[in-house]
């Protein structure tokens, strides 16, 4: 190689790392504008909510949240059925889907085999692919008389306290609360309770891949030791495979949370739309989102700040939500030692 | 032990010595999804004594020791058919408790793998699938596993830290202290210092000296200047066959068969 050669290779390095350094740059601040704009959308509509509810805001001052008015005859607006309804259709969700999304993914990463598990991993996805309304429809028109029919007059009879025959079972007379849960003179099937069921079938599917998916990377010579100890499957999963993968299970139950949590379309096809409260679950309610859908397009002026008011609102309550979550997972961590 | 006592006849080397054979292994096959993996296996394992195995990778040693607890069994299409005999009982069949079985045969494998736990629930774990302990019991139970397995005086004083944060090397003992926590008959060691480094390894040598005494050790290791150095007895598999079993010294020494010596010299593997 001749000494020209060098220099002219030595040169177009200088040249290559000043270009490199560049395109870090600009790669760099390409990464930061993605990673921001979430943020900006984020800040956005929470203050385009909170901009549009001012005048409930201030009109209402604290009561709206905990008023249960909601007349637009009179103009008073107040925000608690819709958020008790919001959050008490995702907690029931959450009770149903849970253990069954927890189910469903140790059978599949556990105990199925090998030649079922990618078929019905796949079913799974499909089924998260529905789009909303088909489960609002089927809760409407299949799931809500069949409930009625047959399920509400077994609850009411059994735990409610207002059975069709005068006489109250021993569980409702012994346990507090569940009596007023179960008691329901409302003749259809929409309810809160139908809501939070048709919301579990929905959230299903992806706390299921989820954890499904967390499940398959705990490593193999984990488990075995686990079971050369003599654990059973069952001990397995619970006590090893659930705490390796806690903080990604978490994730994922709170994914489906947010989902119920929003969801428009299904709940309020099931859900009643009542603006009341009431402590039954077979009653009807309303949800922060099913009332948005509900009357927006008729609304203007305070009815309309009102709505928008609500909209904040479910913004404050999937923070709180998330917040939970980190606090949760936080108190858990202290508790392993770590 | 008596080393004149042993027969050169490799499968009888251990019946024939003053010392009872724990496990004793007969005609075994293993299949893995039709794959013949061990071929008609026949060996004594005597009581308290260090048996290593040795061979070539896939030769089949890992695949026997973990018959010895079923672990195996975890998986679909692996078969094991012939007889294993603890204490007169054959553990292959199906009837024998698989609680039972991994509460008298401990395991510890290749890579140490505390559970997501702090150090004294590691150990406690297992103690509890098979007894119930007051606090305190299971305190001393947790204390006395932990100075057997020579980790006491270095985890002692955080006990509620996750086990995580050990090195390596501890982590390994700890799980050898998880392990005869139990109480186990037999310890099965799978590759266990293949993962550290040798100031850690040596700590686990002179560990298995020591726990010698309470227990039947089965090493499984790569390293041929381990077993001469911890093992009372060597196996050398080759093929999924038993090549040779004998005296670990004889083994070293004077092999009595080529296929033997080829693999110690280093000819292959």
């Amino acid at each position: 190689m001749s000494a020209s050669q060098a220099a002219v290779s030595a040169i177009d390095l200088e040249q290559r790392s000043k270009r490199d350094a560049r395109a870090e740059r600009l790669f760099r601040w390409l990464l930061k504008g993605c990673a921001l704009l979430v943020l900006a959308s984020l800040l956005g509509a929470a203050g385009a909510t909170l901009w549009g509810g001012r005048e409930a805001f201030s009109t209402f001052g604290w009561h709206f949240l905990v008023s249960t008015a909601w007349d637009p005859g009179n103009d008073v607006y107040g925000a608690l059925v819709p958020v008790y309804g919001t959050v008490m259709t995702s907690l029931i969700a959450l009770v149903i889907a849970v253990p069954i999304s927890f189910g469903i993914a140790l059978y599949l990463s556990e105990v199925a085999p090998a030649w079922l598990r990618t078929p019905v991993a796949s079913a799974i996805e499909l089924l998260a692919g529905i789009p909303s309304i088909i489960y609002g429809m089927w809760g409407l028109f299949i799931f809500a008389p069949f409930f009625a029919d047959h399920i509400k007059p077994w609850l009411t009879s059994n735990l409610g306290n207002k059975p069709d025959d005068g006489k109250l079972s021993w569980i409702a007379q012994h346990v507090p609360f569940i009596g007023k849960l179960f008691g329901s003179d409302y003749p259809f099937g929409a309810s809160i309770l139908v809501a939070g069921i048709v919301l579990a079938i929905m959230i299903i599917p992806f706390i299921s891949s989820v954890m499904r998916e967390v499940f398959q990377t705990v490593p193999t010579r984990l488990k075995e030791s686990a079971y050369a100890l003599g654990s059973s499957t069952w001990e397995v999963s619970w006590d090893i495979v659930l705490p390796y993968t806690r903080s990604a299970v978490i994730g994922g139950v709170f994914l489906g949370l947010g989902r119920a949590l929003g969801e428009t379309m299904a709940v309020t096809f099931v859900l009643g739309n009542a603006m009341t409260l009431s402590a039954s679950l077979l009653d009807p309610g309303t949800s922060i989102a099913s009332t948005i859908a509900n009357q927006f397009s008729e609304a203007s002026g305070l009815q309309k700040s009102s709505l928008m008011a609500l909209a904040f609102l479910l913004f404050v309550v999937t923070f709180i939500v998330l917040l939970i979550a980190r606090l949760m997972l936080r108190r858990l961590a202290s508790k392993e030692g770590r | 032990m008596t080393d004149s006592a042993l027969a050169t006849n490799p499968a009888q080397a251990a019946a024939a010595s003053a010392v009872a054979p724990k496990l004793t292994v007969r005609d075994l096959h293993f299949y893995y999804n039709g794959f013949h993996a061990l071929k008609g296996i026949a060996m004594d394992i005597p009581e308290k004594k260090v048996t290593a195995i040795i061979g070539p990778s896939g030769c089949g040693k890992s695949t026997l020791l973990r018959i010895f607890n079923r672990i195996y069994a975890i998986y679909p299409k692996l078969e094991a058919k012939g007889e294993i005999t603890l204490d007169g009982e054959n553990i292959l069949d199906p009837r024998y408790s698989m609680n039972r079985l991994r509460s008298k045969v401990g395991m510890v494998f290749q890579k140490p793998v505390p559970f997501p736990m702090t150090i004294f629930e590691n150990v406690a774990y297992g103690i509890r699938h098979h007894e119930k302990l007051s606090k305190a019991d299971m305190s001393d139970r947790v204390e006395k596993a932990l100075r057997s397995a020579a980790l006491w005086d270095e985890v002692k004083d955080k006990l509620k830290n996750n086990a995580l944060g050990l090195s390596g090397g501890q982590q390994q003992r700890l799980c050898i202290a998880r392990a005869i926590a139990l109480k186990p008959e037999v310890l099965l060691l799978d590759e266990p210092t293949s993962a550290l480094d040798p100031i850690a390894t040596s700590r686990i040598e002179q560990l298995v000296e020591e726990l010698k005494s309470e227990f039947t050790i089965v090493i499984v290791t790569h390293n041929m200047q381990q077993a001469a150095r911890v093992s009372d007895l060597t196996a050398f598999m080759y093929m999924g066959e038993l090549i040779e079993f004998d005296v670990t010294e004889k083994i070293f020494t004077k092999p009595g068969k080529k296929q033997t010596e080829d693999y110690i010299t280093g000819r292959f593997g």
